[in-house]
Parts: structure tokens; sequence; C-alpha cells
């Protein structure tokens, strides 16, 4: 049972937010389980390399389960290729993969991506934007 | 056909009434004033550019300076505030974090200093520094340097009205006019409106050579107590990697599809509440 005082903030925070709710955009990233890791392999569907979040879209399973469509969110295009690593064409369409996420609290089919290894190549692509900070690339 | 003329002659005349007449309506009741006009750069001018600290390079948020910021620098909310404050925190260890920009408004001054993931790119020009970000579809701040002050009423905007001058290396900037809805925001879920009557100060200079700081001070009355002072930390990046690209904020709520007849569509893309694209059923 939520005090008076809990439900009274919680309705400003919605009205606050409401406007936000239906769209994505830059957010906090604590809906994803960062201390667990769920491991897919899957073949890639669709990659939609779009502001502000890159998502990549596979069809997947973790071992021993059938295969369902999972949503895979990363950070912008233009952090991504800061990196140095990662390309609008690094994954493609049919690659055949092997992934593992932070997965959504929750239950839902998609994470935060944090590692996916092209099958047939063997190159693995992760992404994380703080490993840039205090390298000074001249 | 002559009274179709006829009627086109009117919509004309009335056109041409209407057009020019109303600019001298406007005026009638006061006496014209002389217009400002920006005079047109002189060489010294831009010779003088090349006398200001070199700000070239592409210019990356420090996001665990952020992280570290907002759990040690806190703003001194006020009571309302802290509560919502309170609130935020604890959905954002629930696993629920507020979804302060996922509308794709912008993050406006001065969030974007603060809690921005995204680079910008700085230019110097006769008169005004412009700061140019990767986000928000142009993410932009104009920041006058040529003397001028605040006008008397500033329309309210999301960057507000900037002026700036150089205290030796350092650029000062004075900002208002920001529309009170703008949140002031110490983390992607972290964040109050400003609640209007917002002045914010920044002190701008390389602590480092390839380390941009502002210091921000935030007059906030209507929900600080006091005045806010914290530091931000960017870094410079010159290899071409790191070149600024579009960035779309919008983007987001579509997905690049092919309709029936062939035509390239954006199609709305379902997203949950945190703002994370709905995997397909």
């Amino acid at each position: 049972m939520k005090s008076w005082k809990q439900t009274l903030i919680g309705t400003s925070l919605l009205a606050l937010s409401a406007a936000a709710w239906p769209v994505a955009a830059h957010h906090s990233t604590t809906m994803f389980a960062h201390d667990k890791v769920v491991s897919i392999s899957g073949v890639v569907k669709e990659v939609h390399w779009t502001n502000p979040h890159v998502a990549i879209y596979v069809e997947g399973a973790q071992k021993g389960e059938k295969p369902v469509t999972w949503v895979l969110e990363m950070t912008s295009p233009g952090n991504l290729t800061r990196g140095g690593v990662w390309k609008r064409t690094s994954v493609k369409p049919g690659d055949k993969v092997d992934v593992d996420m932070a997965p959504l609290r929750d239950g839902g089919k998609g994470g935060a991506l944090k590692k996916i290894t092209n099958i047939e190549s063997g190159v693995s692509l992760s992404a994380n934007l703080r490993e840039q900070e205090g390298v000074v690339e001249k | 056909m002559k009274r179709k003329l006829t009627v086109a002659s009117a919509v004309f005349a009335a056109s041409v009434v209407l057009g020019f007449a109303a600019p001298a309506s406007f005026a009638q009741n006061k006496p014209a004033e002389k217009p400002i006009i920006n005079p047109a750069p002189t060489a010294k001018d831009w010779a003088d550019i090349g006398k200001l600290p070199d700000w070239s390079g592409v210019w990356n948020p420090n996001i665990s300076d952020q992280d570290r910021k907002h759990r040690s620098e806190p703003p001194p909310w006020n009571a309302k505030a802290a509560a919502v404050i309170a609130f935020q925190a604890k959905e954002l260890k629930e696993g629920r974090p507020t979804p302060l920009f996922t509308n794709c408004l912008p993050e406006a001054h001065p969030s974007w200093m603060l809690v921005s993931h995204n680079a910008m790119e700085i230019l110097f020009t006769p008169g005004r520094v412009t700061m140019l970000g990767e986000s928000d579809a142009g993410r932009l701040r104009r920041i006058y340097t040529d003397g001028r002050k605040h006008p008397p009423d500033v329309d309210p905007t999301f960057h507000g009205h900037s002026i700036g001058h150089w205290e030796g290396d350092t650029l000062v900037v004075d900002t208002v006019g920001i529309h009170p809805q703008v949140y002031i925001a110490t983390h992607e879920a972290f964040g109050i409106p400003n609640q209007g009557n917002m002045r914010v100060i920044e002190r701008i200079r390389l602590a480092k050579p390839d380390e941009l700081h502002f210091t921000i001070k935030i007059i906030a009355p209507n929900v600080l107590t006091k005045e806010y002072e914290t530091t931000r930390t960017w870094f410079r990046q010159r290899a071409r990697k790191f070149d600024l690209v579009e960035g779309v904020c919008q983007e987001g709520w579509f997905a690049p599809r092919i309709d029936k007849d062939g035509w390239h569509i954006w199609a709305p893309q379902p997203h949950d509440v945190g703002g994370n694209r709905i995997p397909p059923p």
C-alpha cells in the first residue's frame, strides 16, 4: 500500500514523463540486468543502424530452447564508429551469430548487447563507450 | 473566362494590399527604430580568431566523470524536487529508469553539458562561438561574443540566449531564457524541470592540451535552495573516425521498411516504457 506522499510523487513523475513514454531515445539502461549474461545463437534478421540507438534483431535461442526474435540494443552509430571497430555493415542480415547480452530484467526477449561473434568468420565485436576515455589518438 | 480573370485580379489586388500594407500598419503606432546591423567581419576580425585557444577537433564527454559527479556533487534540491529525485533513485535501482529524454526533445541547456553521451565540435567565427552536438537532429548552441547584451524580454528556448566573453583563455558564458520545462539533469534518469527564471554561468577552458573543463554554475531559485556549481570534462580526439555524424534522435521512432508498392518508408516502431524497441511477438 503506497502512502499518499508516494502516490503524489509517483503521479507528479508520471506527469513529467508521460509525453516521453511511447518513444525511444537516450536513456539509462538499468532495465537491463548488467550483472547477468544471456547467450543465444541464431541468425541476424535486421540491423537498424539508427539514432539514438542501433538495434540488431536476431532469430535465435538459448541452448535447448525454441528460436524467437531477440532485439539487441546498443549505443548510437556515431559512438559505435568512434570505437574504431564498428561499421554499418559489420553485422548483416543472414549472418550466423553467437550473442552475449545483458538481458531485460522483465524477461522480455531483448537485451543490451555485450558481444556478438560471427560464427563463420570468428570475428567478435563488443562496444564499451567508456573504453575511449583517456586514450587520445593523434 | 472574363469573370474568372476578374476574380483572380481581385484576389491579386487584395494580396498586394494586405501584403504591402501590413508592415506599415505594424509600425504606425511606434516611431521607427533603427535596425541593429551585424557588421560584416573584417580581415582583422578573422585574424583575431587565430589568437584564441585551439578548441578544434571532436570533443567527447567523459561519461565516467559524469557518473562520479552525479554521485559526489548532488545539486541542493529544494524539498519538492528532492522528493522526486528520491523517487527516481528508487525507480532506477529497481530497473525502471525515469525516461527523461526518451521523447527526443533536446537534452537542452544545461543538461547537454551535464549528461550527454554524444560528441560535439566548437566553432569560432567573428562575434560568435557555436557548439554543434551529435544528437537531437542538430544540437546547437549559439554564444554571442560580439558584446551584445541579453534582450530585455527573451523568448524562451531550449538552449536559451547566451552571451560570452573571453577572460584570458577562459570563455565565460552567461545564459538566460531557457524553457521552464527543461530539465536540470545530473544523470539520464535523474532530472527536475528548472521551473523558470534559471540562469547558467559557465567558465570553459583547456585544463590540459586535450581536455576541456566546463565549470557550470546553475542559478535556479524555483528548484534549488542555493547556487549549484559543478564541473564536467570533455576530451579531444583528432582521429578522423571521430568526426561527427548526423544524429537524428527521432530516427529511433521508426524502422526502415519497404512497403507493398516498393517505396522505402519509415514505419512506426513500437517501444516499451523505458524507450527500448519491443521484440515482435
